[in-house]
């Protein structure tokens, strides 16, 4: 057979198949389904990609004490909440559980539905408080937070520690070289460290939490105060000048710099410490620099104490399944057997309990600093609107590298305020 | 016969010319002027063709760069693929990255599902776009103008304007998480430009070779694939190729259009990109295997796409 009529019969073939197989509307997982899978003990779980390994642990207890089986469908962050509107708004769903950023609550609190019967008291106790109410919303419970995290203080265990360096500290600010708990002493440690090709600590001006965070610690509720604009109040001014009075000690180009960057400029030990989301503890790649010399402290504390913003995701039912029974029991096995969450590569999970069992074990040694934080009396969550990210993204990010690229503080404040109120009418 | 006419006969060349007895110096100058032309002539065909190859080359790297980027880093451990400042070549070179990539649960089934949806998008794009272009360019009516105009419309609206209401038609059309839902929703994109194209492979057959083979007994269809359709067979390899490469490559649409049985490469791709970090490693490793379809494709179907390219650059 001659290469040509080779290649001709493979396409042939290859069309035959393909087309036989559209026929019969299959993808290479298997026959297709509509809307879930309905009146079955099978549910579909829609999931961002990071989060599919959380779950996985808990799919596997559920199939085995609850008899559900559990498909995921893994999404990337960037397209989720366009796939999320399309499906909701169709009223046509392919899933049955859906994993919801917190910030996409508000935006889907009609589509999905209550869960008030997996919040009792004692579960209530056991997760912590600003979930649990960010998880109510009008009267009801509309997500079981799945895993959480928060921002908290990684260090370089090993430069810390350095008898030269404690000495040197010591002289030149007058107290001991130890993880900060102050805004001073995070800025005195980032500049007594920036020498020598490292720096004291990097300074994110593509990503808005961080500098949330700061505006908790300041003492005020972030950007909104209920309906009113309060971004530009003095506790917002301090947290910005704070911020940006970082950026002396940070790599340059920090308004470029986004979760990203900071993890791999710390990763590589160009960084002495960073503002960091706790699950980054568990992931320095072990050929890392600073693989083993890390170390983990909470989020430091302005003058209203130690703030951070939480970061959980929910699950969610939709009105739209049709099979709300098993999906409400993988919801219900999401929180019983949530500390399998873990022992994941992520190593998260939600409820108090799974923190503290595992917070003494070697290697989760940011769980305690993870726990002080989410529990610290600034701590709270973002403003509950549906306007939330585009705030984030037309807004804050802009006005955030204006600022780290050395504009007026004030003045970007107060343009920001002018252009959220036009954003909410 | 004059000498200078004698040089103009003879082709100027040196040795004729040096054959004339006693030349004066006068009219012996244009020769050797015409010999250092031909030099220079030859020296400047020489530079003229080493520039060429040096922005061959320069445009070779730019547009290759990218991939040899991508290769490099796939073959990189975990801490070289962040490294800060970047490197090019790995300090150290693995296959971690196609272990974990090629290992991840569901990248086969995304593989089987990119080559059926490209497959049955680039059929269905030519099953449609062969005959209209056909029926514009030898019927040549006002509708099929505006029609070939109107084609184009569906190109310029962003496509993710249409992708959500595409995917809850096929939601309602029960073919929610399908191929051929893909497929059909991809076809959107390459039929447009497949009737383009098509209609200008057409444009350059004469229609003489029409005329011939209805005289020769055949009917309009019969000579459209007995005679037409052979002809333009570069043209329609390249055609199909574009087809199959909006296809291959297409990301939104299949994100919006497909969960756990259809998810095409591209989104499983995007999936190492989490909220929680990004594995370059594997993400490299998956878009490296990812292209060698197409790359093959490519240079199996390359004398036809180049002939299909040169189509009707002779028509005159």
């Amino acid at each position: 057979m001659s290469t040509r009529t080779f290649i001709s019969r493979l396409a042939v073939g290859g069309i035959c198949t393909a087309v036989a197989l559209s026929a019969t509307a299959c993808g290479a997982g298997g026959p297709a389904t509509t809307s879930g899978s309905a009146g079955t003990n099978t549910v579909n779980v829609l999931v961002e990609a990071g989060g599919h390994a959380v779950l996985t642990g808990v799919a596997e207890q559920c199939k085995q004490n609850a008899g559900v089986d559990v498909n995921f469908v893994e999404l990337p962050y960037d397209g989720m909440f366009n796939r999320l509107s399309s499906e909701f708004s169709s009223g046509n769903v392919s899933f049955d559980v859906a994993a919801l950023d917190s910030v996409w609550l508000p935006s889907f609190k009609d589509a999905v539905q209550p869960i008030d019967e997996i919040f009792t008291d004692e579960a209530k106790k056991d997760i912590f408080p600003s979930l649990v109410k960010e998880a109510n919303v009008d009267g009801h419970f509309i997500g079981l937070p799945a895993w959480t995290n928060a921002e908290i203080i990684l260090y370089r265990k090993d430069l810390f520690e350095d008898t030269k360096n404690k000495a040197d500290f010591q002289v030149k600010y007058g107290y001991e070289l130890a993880a900060p708990t102050t805004w001073k002493q995070y800025q005195d440690i980032s500049e007594f460290f920036t020498k020598d090709g490292i720096y004291g600590t990097d300074v994110k001006g593509g990503v808005e939490t961080e500098w949330l965070a700061h505006v908790l610690q300041a003492g005020s509720p972030m950007v909104l105060d209920g309906d009113k604009v309060v971004i530009d109040n003095a506790a917002h001014k301090e947290a910005l000048d704070f911020y940006v009075s970082l950026v002396k000690d940070a790599p340059s180009g920090a308004a470029q710099v986004d979760w990203a960057a900071a993890q791999n400029l710390f990763n590589q030990g160009k960084t002495a410490m960073t503002r960091f989301w706790a699950h980054a503890y568990r992931q320095i790649p072990a050929d890392s620099a600073v693989a083993g010399k890390v170390g983990a402290a909470p989020m430091i504390a302005g003058s209203a104490g130690i703030g951070g913003v939480p970061g959980p995701w929910y699950l969610t039912v939709p009105k739209a399944t049709k099979n709300t029974e098993a999906a409400k029991k993988f919801v219900q096995c999401a929180y019983d057997y949530n500390d399998k969450g873990i022992e994941s590569n992520l190593g998260l999970a939600s409820r108090i309990s799974a923190f503290e069992k595992y917070q003494d074990k070697e290697g989760y040694e940011s769980f305690g600093p993870l726990i002080e934080t989410l529990n610290g009396e600034a701590t709270a969550t973002r403003p509950a609107t549906e306007k939330w990210q585009q705030i984030v993204d037309t807004v804050l990010v802009p006005m955030l590298q204006k600022a780290v690229a050395g504009g007026d503080s004030a003045t970007l404040l107060a343009d920001a305020k002018k252009q959220i109120e036009d954003l909410l009418k | 016969m004059r000498v200078a006419e004698r040089i103009k006969h003879d082709g100027g060349t040196p040795a004729k010319a040096a054959a004339a007895p006693s030349l004066p110096p006068a009219v012996v100058r244009p020769r050797k002027r015409r010999g250092v032309n031909r030099e220079g002539l030859e020296a400047g065909r020489r530079s003229t063709r080493t520039l060429l190859w040096i922005l061959l080359a320069a445009a070779m790297v730019l547009y290759g760069f990218p991939f040899l980027y991508l290769l490099f880093t796939s073959f990189k451990t975990p801490i070289d693929t962040i490294a800060v400042p970047p490197t090019i070549l790995p300090k150290e070179w693995t296959l971690e990255n196609y272990t974990n990539a090629l290992g991840r649960i569901g990248v086969l089934a995304s593989f089987i599902n990119s080559i059926q949806t490209a497959i049955i998008s680039t059929v269905l794009s030519l099953v449609l776009a062969v005959p209209a272009a056909y029926g514009i360019t030898r019927y040549k009516t006002l509708s099929g103008r505006i029609f070939i105009m109107a084609a184009l419309v569906t190109r310029m609206v962003p496509p993710v304007a249409i992708g959500i209401p595409l995917a809850s038609m096929m939601g309602t059309l029960g073919l929610s998480d399908t191929p051929i839902a893909l497929s059909i929703a991809h076809t959107t994109i390459s039929l447009p430009l497949s009737i383009w194209l098509m209609s200008s492979f057409f444009e350059a057959v004469p229609k003489d070779l029409e005329e011939a083979a209805t005289v020769d007994g055949c009917s309009r269809l019969g000579a459209l694939w007995r005679v037409v359709i052979p002809v333009v067979s570069g043209g329609i390899a390249v055609t199909a190729i574009f087809a199959f490469l909006a296809s291959w490559n297409e990301f939104l649409f299949a994100l919006l259009m497909t969960a756990i049985r259809s998810q095409t490469t591209p989104v499983v791709i995007a999936n190492f990109q989490t909220q929680f970090g990004l594995d370059w490693g594997s993400m490299t490793a998956l878009a490296a295997v990812y292209s060698i379809p197409v790359i093959l494709l490519t240079l199996l179907l390359q004398r036809k796409i180049v002939a299909g390219m040169t189509l009707g650059a002779v028509k005159g």
